[in-house]
C-alpha cells in the first residue's frame, strides 16, 4: 500500500498515514526485529507510531534513512530517542549540532583513527587471547556472557588507559544504562543510578590526572589538555564525553560480536573461508554489521516545519530512521536478504552515516575482526549448545541476544 | 577499453568511514583523523587493471563521497 498522500498531524491526530502502536524495546525471539523492519518497509514507507507519549514519525526505507542521516540541518540529534526528545542524559559529541559538533569531533577523531587503533592492534589481540585461551580446553561457554561482554570492555579500558581490572565494574554500568534506555519504567531507577556512578568516577579519573599530571596513552590526560574554541574544555562536557564513549563502545560491539558468532556456528562454509582466506574478514565483518545491524532505527528531532518524503513534518517533531529496514531494502541492495560474506559495496548504515558517524567503528571494527581470527584459530569449528528459543532484546534502538551457548569438541 | 581515462576524485562528504581505503590500499590511505586521501594526488587517474576495484570502492561508500569520472 504506497501511501501518496500528504501525511500530517494535526495535534494528537495523523492523516494520510498508517498509524501503529508498537513498543521497540520489548524482549522477542531472536531475529524478529529484522523480520518486523522488513514487514513495515514493505507495507509503507513512513509510518505514525503512537506507542510513546507524543510519538514520532518512522521512515522505514534506504532512501529516506539516507536523507535524514545527510541532512543535519533538518535533522537535528538534540535527541536521538524518538520516544524521549528531552531525555536525562547529554552525549557529547552525539547530541550536538553544527557548529560545535565537528569541534569536538576534530578532538576525538585522532584518538580512535584507524592508525591510532592500527597502533593497538597488537594489545587488542593480546587481550582477546587472554579471554579465549581459558576457554578453549572446557569445549562449551556461554559466548555472550564469557567473551562478547568482557573483551570489547577490556580493550576499551586499554585504548583510554583504564586498567582492565574494571572490566567487571563497566559490564554492569552498561548493563544497568541500557536497562533504561528504550524506555522501559522498570529500568528508569537503574540507568539514572549508572549515569550517576559513572561520573563520579570520571570525575575521579580527571581528579587524579589533575594532581598527578600527565600520563602517556591516556584519554583523561589528552582530554584535559585539549581545547575548545582556544579554551579548555568544561568539566561537565568532559564527563557527557566520557559518559558516551563507555556507553556506545561496550554496549555495540558485544551484541555485534554475538550475533556474528551466532551465525558462524551456524554456517561452517563461512568458517572453513574465513580460515583459508582471512584477507576478507574485513568484509565479512561489514556484512555482520549490514545484515545482523543491531541498530532498529536512529532518531533526530526536526528543526523546521518542512515536507519530506510526503510526510509534512513540525519543528519539534521527532523522526525515527528505520536502520533495520534500510540495511536489508531490496530497491537499494542487491541479493538484500542474503549474508554474503565478501560483499564489497557494502555502503550500510550500521554506523549510521553523515557527520555523527560512529565514533569508535575503527576500533569496534578492528575488535571483531580479531576475534574472528583469534577464535577460528583455535576453534575452528563449534556448535550452538542448545536447542532452546534464544531472544534479543529490543532496546528502542539496539538489539542484543543476552546469551550464545556454544560447544566444540576438544582436542587432547 | 583502450584510451579510456577514469578519473577517481573525492568530495568533502567524506566521514572517514574507511571502507574505500580497506578495499583499495593500492590508490587510498587515510590522514589523521581517519579521513580518505588519494596516493598521488585528487583526483587522479585509475590505472587500467583497477577500475572494476574503483567503481566496488565508489559503491562502498556510504556518503556518495567518491565518485569515478568516465
Amino acid at each position: 500500500m504506497e501511501s501518496s498522500v500528504i501525511a500530517e498531524r494535526h495535534g494528537t491526530e495523523v492523516t494520510g498515514c498508517p498509524v501503529m502502536h508498537h513498543d521497540f524495546s520489548k524482549t522477542r525471539e531472536m531475529g524478529d526485529y529484522w523480520a518486523l523492519a522488513n514487514e513495515l518497509r514493505e507495507s509503507c514507507p513512513h509510518f505514525y507510531n503512537k506507542y510513546a507519549e507524543g510519538g514520532y514519525w518512522v521512515f522505514t526505507r534506504h532512501d529516506a534513512v539516507n536523507d535524514i542521516y545527510k541532512t543535519p540541518e533538518i535533522f537535528s540529534s538534540a535527541s536521538i530517542t524518538p520516544w524521549e526528545p528531552d531525555p536525562i542524559y547529554r552525549f557529547v559529541p552525539t547530541q550536538v549540532d553544527a557548529p560545535d559538533h565537528i569541534k569536538y569531533r576534530r578532538i576525538l577523531n585522532p584518538w580512535f583513527s584507524p592508525k591510532a587503533m592500527e597502533a593497538a592492534g597488537p594489545m587488542i589481540r593480546e587481550t582477546c587471547r587472554s579471554f579465549i585461551e581459558p576457554i578453549v580446553p572446557r569445549g562449551e561457554c556461554d559466548f555472550f556472557e564469557e567473551f562478547a561482554l568482557r573483551f570489547p570492555t577490556a580493550a576499551f579500558l586499554s585504548v583510554i588507559g583504564v586498567p582492565t581490572s574494571y572490566t567487571e565494574v563497566f559490564v554492569g554500568w552498561v548493563d544497568a544504562f541500557f536497562g533504561g534506555f528504550g524506555g522501559d519504567p522498570e529500568g528508569a531507577a537503574g540507568m539514572a543510578t549508572a549515569l550517576g556512578e559513572m561520573r563520579v568516577f570520571w570525575s575521579e579519573q580527571l581528579e587524579n590526572r589533575r594532581r598527578e599530571g600527565h600520563r602517556e596513552g591516556d584519554l583523561f590526560s589528552y582530554l584535559l589538555e585539549s581545547t575548545f574554541d582556544d579554551e579548555p574544555i568544561d568539566d561537565e562536557v568532559l564527563l557527557d564525553m566520557c559518559t558516551v564513549l563507555t556507553l556506545a563502545g561496550l554496549d555495540t560491539t558485544r551484541a555485534e560480536l554475538a550475533y556474528m558468532f551466532h551465525h558462524l556456528a551456524q554456517h561452517p562454509e563461512h568458517r572453513r573461508r574465513l580460515l583459508d582466506e582471512p584477507e576478507i574478514i574485513p568484509l565479512a565483518v561489514e556484512e555482520t554489521l549490514r545484515y545482523y545491524t543491531i541498530i532498529f532505527g536512529d532518531g533526530r528531532k526536526v528543526t523546521r516545519d518542512v515536507e519530506f518524503h510526503g510526510v509534512q513534518l513540525k519543528k519539534g517533531d521527532m523522526v525515527y530512521g528505520l536502520v533495520s529496514g534500510a540495511n536489508r531494502d531490496p530497491r537499494h541492495w542487491e541479493r538484500a536478504d542474503e549474508f554474503v560474506i565478501d560483499r564489497k559495496r557494502n555502503n550500510h548504515f550500521g554506523f549510521a552515516s553523515g557527520p555523527h558517524r560512529c565514533l569508535g567503528m575503527h576500533l569496534a571494527r578492528r575488535e571483531m575482526a580479531i576475534a574472528v581470527d583469534e577464535w577460528l584459530k583455535v576453534i575452528p569449528d563449534f556448535e550452538l549448545a542448545t536447542d532452546a528459543q534464544l531472544f534479543e532484546r529490543g532496546g528502542g534502538a539496539m538489539m542484543s541476544l543476552s546469551t550464545l551457548p556454544l560447544r566444540w569438541e576438544v582436542k587432547s | 577499453m583502450g584510451g579510456e581515462v577514469v578519473k577517481l576524485q573525492i568530495s568533502t562528504a567524506c566521514q572517514g568511514h574507511g571502507r574505500c581505503y580497506t578495499l583499495a590500499p593500492q590508490m587510498l590511505t587515510s590522514d589523521d583523523e581517519g579521513y580518505v586521501t588519494i596516493r598521488g594526488g585528487d583526483p587522479i587517474d585509475v590505472p587500467e587493471e583497477l577500475i572494476d576495484l574503483a567503481r566496488e570502492v565508489e559503491g562502498t561508500c556510504p556518503e556518495s563521497a567518491i565518485s569515478l569520472l568516465d
